[in-house]
């Protein structure tokens, strides 16, 4: 028995020794690759279907304007885009230089088809049907004729990609269209293969791109499930760069990567942030003296450097960050104990028998309900330990994601800590209303603010039809938030996306980071 | 009504109670499909939503959508899930075989070494191989899987690069294949071998004190032949029911594994549908392990009475 166990094993050790070296060969690949790691897993090849797919996806099929570096939106597939005096007609001039992978030429009425059919088909373009009366072609113009002013429409065209209408047309349920093989693009890449068992979307080059030639035969997206393998593949070379969008690459292991002395690091202010909410509609939150108290009880630095070990900056009431267009500067959040003691006593809120927790008005002992998900225990023990140092006494709940989704839509919580964002940031009425509008829903939306002011602001940065209009209100917006706070952010944090130094020419943008295609038109090897 | 008969009803009416709660369980946690459907910055017109919602039959009264649960059940048709835009039965399918590839010469090697080893460890208890033998799988056995599959992951593909990182292949040949797959089916199988390592050691420890034992040595028997002979069988009953329930759960998957080697498996597929409360693929996946758990223990029964003549007796 002893032998037979010896040979098996003998034999066993030989075939893993065939294999590792038959997998070294077969890792070997012909032709300029680069490779992207992202922990954002493609779990089906739909895409219109696939929230990561569909970020992706704007390579090969980019969108109609882009954010620039500084927050503008400027053209992409459109050269510019025009709007009437009222705000009612928007005009996108389609460039002429655009192919698709499979020789045809794009054309406005691409263009018109993609939004007609998205409108019809896609539940997330909902808002286009209630918004846009007709779109048309004038020469290389498409033509959007609004029911009413609607200032955002040239940012919201920053996330949605162009479809080839002598494709999409034969599909009529588009989100129950899977394509694992190629898509048709019109960007310097197209989508080759997309690969959910080997986790892999697979780009080459767009054989009619007339733009400048990118430095790569094909791109490669490698999705890890699990981020400290991702760390460990980018380590050892087996990618080149990390990305996710709306997320840095984890903080706690940068410093291992900087040690390799292979990295490089692009850092730039998130438009998204980490905040405090609260359920308005139940006391004492809605006391705005409350929150106000509140807002003097967290220690900012300490969650910046625990939470986020120091990449970011201790916030302002004003809310928005400062990467941001139309920036406001606002009141400093600082900590201060004795000040938030004296702002609770001045309002009302004593220690009636001598417990040391604080009574609320109606005379019981404050008891909140915080809840709370995994990705967000951190923030959330530190804000407990403020309240306690407060005199209040708040009782964890942890959830999944789907039950916070449940709870907080049914206002069945005191306290929460939630995140922004880039485009959340930007959707509805930008600067982060889209957040806190009573009359929106959507999964990260807490709809809790159903204040006629702020809801008149939110029609108004609408309704905006000049650029001097939307900078007063967002003005006006953050000085809302600042007095009003009805969330309260913890910090401004940093996005941190390393690269192999051995790339270079990456450029980031505030929406989709370096995951656009400027950056892949860049990219070379140094 | 014969003993026989008496099992398959039972196993039926089980089938039954289990489907059911099938459908009862994913409804009862909060949140619906449509709660995580499009994005955390997605936004959703009401009547998107409720065009959303009644696609998806959410908009029907429970016992209807129990009913329309049976119906599809009874007509093989698992439904769609508007998560991964699939139907259910193929998404079961396609990420079944790669599941099979990892759990099924996992845990045969587990079952086949486990016992084995276990075997002979508990037959000569005290001597220095036994000694290391159990320390070693004791600490496999103690170790989270998750810690165990990445600390593999780090030694043997990042530091040694004997293996991917990642993935079920790169180029989808035979031997690609075979080498992503070769160190979650290591890591896996030990887990198996030290758990049933254990037991089986256990088990043989007792069976040696018996006196059929000590007849066949008084016999003039050697001691692997005793072992193998007689106590083997004996002291294979408790592991049987263990291997049988392991294969009952094989279409379940192995989560930390899978999510360690980012691997497109049932146990991901079944983890990802609990988070979006994604109904259809829960109950497909679910409806699949029960059938395969009751299938299990009906096996394990009869492989009982098989070896064990006190069972057929009874």
């Amino acid at each position: 028995m002893k032998h037979r166990l010896g040979r098996l094993m003998a034999g066993f050790i030989l075939f893993m020794l065939i294999l590792a070296i038959q997998g070294q060969c077969a890792g070997e690949v012909s032709g300029t690759v680069l490779k992207i790691g992202s922990p954002s897993v493609v779990k089906s090849a739909s895409l219109l279907g696939d929230s990561s797919l569909g970020v992706f996806s704007h390579l090969s099929n980019p969108t109609l304007m882009k954010m620039a570096e500084n927050g503008s939106i400027v053209g992409l597939t459109a050269d510019r885009a025009e709007v009437s005096k009222d705000g009612m007609i928007w005009k996108f001039f389609i460039r002429d230089n655009f192919y698709w992978s499979d020789g045809e030429k794009l054309t406005p009425d691409d263009v018109m088809f993609t939004f007609n059919y998205l409108a019809d088909k896609s539940p997330s373009a909902g808002w286009i049907k209630k918004t846009v009366e007709n779109i048309s072609v004038d020469g290389n113009a498409v033509v959007f004729k609004l029911n009413k002013p609607y200032s955002r429409l040239n940012l919201e065209f920053a996330t949605y990609t162009i479809l080839p209408r002598h494709i999409w047309e034969k599909i009529d349920k588009p989100l129950e269209y899977v394509n694992n093989g190629e898509v048709v693009g019109f960007g310097p890449y197209y989508i080759s293969k997309i690969d959910t068992d080997a986790g892999v979307i697979y780009f080459k080059k767009n054989p009619y791109w007339k733009g400048s030639s990118p430095y790569f035969d094909s791109i490669e997206i490698h999705t890890f499930s699990n981020m400290d393998v991702l760390s460990m593949a980018l380590e050892k070379g087996e990618v080149d760069a990390f990305y996710k969008y709306a997320g840095s690459y984890p903080y706690t292991s940068i410093q291992k990567l900087k040690d390799t002395g292979n990295f490089d690091f692009i850092e730039k202010d998130n438009i998204g942030l980490t905040f405090l909410a609260m359920n308005l509609k139940k006391e004492p939150m809605s006391d705005l003296e409350f929150r106000k108290a509140l807002s003097y009880a967290l220690n900012y630095s300490e969650i910046l450097n625990l939470d986020a070990l120091g990449y970011g900056q201790v916030p302002n009431a004003g809310f928005v960050p400062p990467s941001m267009m139309d920036f406001k500067e606002t009141r400093k959040l600082q900590y201060n104990l004795s000040k938030a003691r004296e702002l609770l006593s001045e309002a009302g809120y004593k220690d009636s028998n001598g417990d040391g927790i604080l009574d609320g008005k109606d005379g019981k002992a404050i008891k909140l309900t915080f809840l709370t998900r995994t990705d967000y225990q951190r923030p959330t023990e530190l804000v407990i330990g403020y309240l306690k140092d407060l005199g209040i006494n708040a009782e964890i709940k942890s959830v999944d994601s789907s039950t916070w989704i449940k709870q907080k839509d049914a206002y069945e919580y005191d306290m929460t800590i939630t995140r922004s964002t880039p485009w959340g940031m930007l959707m509805h009425a930008n600067w982060g209303t889209g957040y806190f509008d009573s009359t929106r829903t959507g999964e990260g939306v807490l709809h809790n603010v159903d204040d006629p002011a702020f809801l008149k602001l939110c029609d108004g940065i609408l309704a905006a039809t000049s650029q001097s209009e939307l900078k007063e209100y967002a003005y006006q917006v953050q000085d809302y938030y600042a007095a009003n706070l009805p969330g309260i952010a913890l910090y401004w944090s940093r996005i941190v996306t390393p690269y192999n130094k051995v790339f270079t020419g990456w450029y980031s943008d505030p929406l989709y980071g370096i995951y656009n295609v400027d950056s892949f038109l860049e990219v070379r090897k140094a | 009504m014969s003993p026989a008969k008496k099992r398959l009803l039972r196993c039926i009416l089980a089938l039954f109670l289990i489907v059911s709660l099938n459908f009862i369980i994913p409804r009862s946690m909060p949140g619906d499909p449509l709660t995580n459907l499009l994005g955390e910055d997605a936004y959703l017109t009401e009547g998107s939503a409720s065009e959303l919602r009644s696609l998806m039959g959410l908009d029907l009264p429970l016992h209807e959508q129990y009913l329309a649960y049976w119906r599809s059940i009874l007509s093989f048709d698992l439904g769609y899930s508007y998560h991964l835009h699939s139907s259910v039965s193929s998404l079961i399918l396609s990420r079944m075989k790669w599941t099979l590839l990892l759990a099924v010469p996992s845990l045969s090697a587990g079952a086949i070494f486990g016992t084995i080893l276990g075997g002979l460890a508990g037959w000569k208890r005290g001597c220095g191989m036994e000694r290391v033998n159990t320390a070693f799988f004791l600490m496999i056995y103690c170790t989270p899987p998750y810690f165990l599959s990445l600390l593999a992951l780090y030694l043997f593909s990042f530091r040694l690069g004997l293996f991917p990182l990642k993935g079920l292949y790169s180029t989808g040949s035979f031997l690609d294949i075979a080498h992503h797959l070769m160190l979650p089916i290591l890591v896996m199988s030990l887990f198996s071998v030290s758990r049933n390592f254990m037991i089986m050691r256990g088990s043989v420890l007792v069976e040696r004190r018996s006196l059929y034992a000590a007849y066949a040595r008084a016999k003039g028997l050697y001691g692997n032949e005793i072992l193998f002979r007689h106590c083997f069988k004996n002291a294979l009953l408790p592991i049987i029911t263990i291997i049988a329930l392991d294969f009952g759960f094989i279409f379940s998957g192995a989560l930390f594994i899978e999510i360690v080697f980012s691997m497109n498996g049932m146990g991901n597929l079944i983890y990802d549908s609990l988070l979006s409360r994604d109904y259809p693929v829960l109950q497909g996946s679910f409806l699949i392990v029960t059938i395969m758990v009751i299938l299990a223990n009906l096996l394990a029964d009869l492989q009982y009475s098989r070896i064990d003549p006190r069972v057929r007796w009874q």
